[in-house]
Order: C-alpha cells, then structure tokens, then sequence
C-alpha cells in the first residue's frame, strides 16, 4: 500500500484527524476513525486502537480469563475490526458496540472450543471491574459509565441480571444458563432478553 | 423447536445461541426488520456492560496490531445488493488469524497448512475405526432449498449429531426423518486448500455414499455454513465430508473429515 493513495484521501480537508467538535475531550469519534481506516489510514487505526483496546480487552479478559489466551483474542479482534472496517454502517449501532459484537463473539468461540474448556475453572478473582482511580478525562468518564451501568442493573431481578452476566460476561449458553440457575427448561433465553430490554431502556441506549 | 423465534433475540445479541440454533435466528433475521432492529438496541445494551471491565491490554499488543494490519488490506465496502445485508460484524474468517510474533501458530489459523494436516490426519484416524465406506457410488443431486433447509432446522422430530474436530471446528448434522431432508452445520472449518471444496455424502443403507451437494464457501456474513444435504435422509444411514476438487467427485477420492452414523 503505498504512501501517496493511502494520505490523498485527507488531503481534500474534508477529514483531517482532529477529533469531532461535539465531541468531549479524550472521546474521538471511533465511527470516524473506522472510516479513515477503512480507506487505509494506519494511524486512524492506531488511534481506534489507542481509544477502545481497554473496553475490548476487558470484555475479552473476562470471557476468556485466561490472560495469554486474551491477548490472542484481542489481536485477532483488532485484525478482524481492521479487516471490516468498511462494513460498519452507523445506522446501525454504535461503532464501540460493533467493536465489542466483534471481541465478544471471539471470546465466546475461545472459550467454548475444546482446548480452551478446561482453562476455565479458574476462578474470576484478579478482578478488572476497579478502572484505576487516576484523573484523566477518560478515566472519570469510564468511572461514570461504569457507575451509570450498575446503576441500571440494579433495577434488573436477580434471574434477570445473573442470566445476563452468566450469558454475556462468561460465555455460556441459554441452555446452559438456565441449568445453573435452575431455570425450566427455555426460559433463560427470556430472561436474558428481558434484562437487556431492561437495560437498554434504563441507560437510554438507541441503536 | 417450535417456539416462538422472536424470543432468541436476547440470546443471540449476547452469542449465547448455539451454532444451530444461531443458524435458525440468522434465517428469521434476514427477513425480520423487527428482530434487526431490538437484536442491534440489544447489542448497543449488552455493550454497555463492558465498562464493568475495563483493563488495558499490555502495551506490546500493540505493536503486534499495528504490525499484523500491514499484512492485509481492509475489505472492500459491500455494495447495494452485492450481498445479503447482514446485522453482525462479518464472522471471523480464515484469512484473519494471527500468530504471536517468535511463538508458535495460534493453533487455530484456519488457512495454514498445519491446521489443515491436523485436521486431514484426525479424518483419517477416525476413519480407520469405521469402515463399510468401501462403495461409493454417483448421484444426480436436486438443487437445494433454502426453505428446506429452515423446515429442517425448525421441525419438531429433528435429531442432532454434532463432531469437533481439532482446531475447533464444529460441524452438526440435524436430520428430520419426517422431512426426509438434512442439513449440515459448520462452523470454524478452515478453508479447504486451493482448488479444493468440501463435498457432503450421504450414505444409502447398501452402504454406498451418494453425492449431498457442497458446503458453501467460507461464509462472510456469519461464522455458520448451512447446506442442505441432497437425497433421502430419512433412509440414509449416515453422511460425510471429503475435500474434492473444485466441481466435486462422483465418488469421494480422500479420507473424509467427518464422518456422522445415524441411528
């Protein structure tokens, strides 16, 4: 890929890499960085890197936990984001929601393959939920996502919130969900739908 | 099996779907512009939940990503109706596996050769405890159905047969002896080598394997391959897959992949 095709495409001014003016600081705009590596451009890529690779490695640490394991998942989602890029389409949802369908899809096929079954076991003790308490903007603004998303789970039932966490923070199942909670038969799978309707009403998310 | 498809939505935006019961959802969701649109709200939910776990990779991922992405290009955009419009990020194909700098193969990249010796050696060794494939013989096979093949995956007396293979492909054979009609489900199968595709087999009860038709190629709208498999299944007595030239054979001419007795 040569130099000149990859730049002449920001050379028209009408994308230069400054982030999107509505846009708060420490947020760049990942639909737009997607776009730009769509066409090409590296260093759009390192910068969707550099803005979503904590969000998509926490989601695949905690599916797949063990912590070499996640690191080839995370690379392999990154290539995978890279590959896609121009298939994003943001009528349909959020780009760090695209991203995350990408990482989480990866994490469940590695941790439902054979050779990942028996790894893990292990129990979910280093935990990754404590985002460090330092005083960038994109901390905080972490902090207060994370603040905003427990609040909303509080309003889930129990079987609500833990078929959701059993199906989306650890990989299994409906069928499976319902056999460790004790769900008759074919009633997990609605009680993961009903939390997320719940949550998505809750945090106000469109798509 | 009959239940209403609707309610897999929740499920399927959080993969908690098995792969058949993922390939049912997909079908409705091609034709439900309901479903596309609380699967892609669900979604944006679910994603909400990874701020609950946010942690840094270690910095020399990053060096790998950015070096990785210098091997391949992007793809092109899909055009208006240059394909089926799909809800999720294309599946993870086999061109995109990555291997850590100085270690070994991640074991799972689809299209190296290594994987697919693996995977060749493993059908082998499984055939050798099988046998009565000796008779292979040529059907003409009708053209498959896309309803048929939903029927199937949908019909209350649908029986399943699934096989792992090494390297973490799956494939699951659901049959409905009242259909007369089976369909194959594939997932994470490495691409078969150039010039090569998988060729489906069912065998008749004289033992003979008759020509099913072809997996698809490797998907891109969703990890699953779906093919109904061409012929009487309701009489048949088991099925394979072999890796033929381009075409297909009349008979199978290597050691199938998989193979799957039906009781």
């Amino acid at each position: 890929m040569d130099s000149m095709g990859r730049f002449s495409v920001f050379s028209s001014g009408e994308g230069q890499p400054e982030e999107n003016a509505g846009e708060p600081p420490g947020q760049p705009d990942l639909g737009r960085l997607l776009r730009r590596s769509a066409a090409g451009d590296e260093g759009a890529f390192g910068e969707l890197y550099d803005a979503a690779s904590a969000r998509v490695h926490g989601l695949v640490r905690r599916v797949v936990r063990d912590p070499a394991q996640s690191e080839e998942v995370t690379q392999e989602t990154f290539l995978e984001i890279w590959r896609q890029s121009a298939r994003f389409d943001p009528r349909r949802g959020s780009a760090l929601s695209w991203m995350l369908t990408i990482a989480h899809r990866k994490a469940v096929d590695r941790v439902r393959s054979a050779e990942a079954a028996s790894r893990r076991d292990e129990a979910w003790h280093t935990t990754t939920s404590d985002v460090p308490h330092d005083t960038t903007a994109e901390t905080v603004a972490l902090r207060l996502d994370a603040e905003r998303v427990r609040r909303a789970l509080d309003t889930l039932t129990d079987t609500q919130r833990g078929a959701l966490e059993l199906a989306y923070l650890s990989g299994y199942t409906h069928t499976e969900v319902a056999s460790m909670l004790d769900l008759p038969l074919g009633t997990a799978k609605t009680r993961i739908r009903d939390g997320l309707i719940r949550l998505r009403d809750t945090l106000g998310v469109t798509s | 099996m009959n239940d209403d498809i609707h309610a897999l939505s929740g499920a399927y935006a959080v993969d908690a779907l098995d792969d058949v019961e993922r390939a049912r959802f997909e079908r409705h969701l091609a034709s439900c512009p309901t479903c596309q649109t609380e699967v892609a709200g669900l979604r944006e939910a679910a994603a909400e939940l990874s701020s609950l776990s946010v942690q840094a990779p270690p910095s020399a991922l990053r060096q790998r990503v950015l070096h990785d992405i210098t091997t391949v290009r992007p793809l092109p955009p899909q055009l208006p109706g240059s394909s089926t419009p799909t809800m999720a990020p294309d599946a993870p194909s086999g061109t995109s596996r990555v291997r850590r700098p100085g270690g070994p193969p991640s074991g799972d990249a689809s299209s190296s050769p290594r994987r697919w010796r693996l995977l060749v050696a493993a059908a082998a060794a499984a055939v050798l405890t099988i046998g009565g494939l000796a008779v292979w013989r040529s059907t003409s096979p009708a053209p498959p159905a896309e309803s048929v093949a939903s029927q199937v995956l949908e019909a209350p007396d649908a029986s399943r047969l699934v096989k792992t293979l090494p390297g973490g492909a799956r494939a699951t054979i659901v049959r409905s002896p009242s259909l007369g009609k089976a369909v194959i489900v594939a997932s994470g199968m490495p691409a078969p080598p150039a010039g090569r595709v998988y060729q489906l087999w069912l065998q008749e009860p004289s033992g003979r394997m008759a020509p099913a038709g072809f997996m698809p190629a490797a998907a891109r709208t969703g990890e699953e391959q779906v093919a109904l498999l061409n012929g009487n299944a309701a009489t048949a007595t088991g099925a394979g897959v072999t890796v033929e030239p381009v075409g297909g054979s009349a008979q199978p001419t290597s050691a199938p992949v998989m193979l799957f007795t039906f009781s």
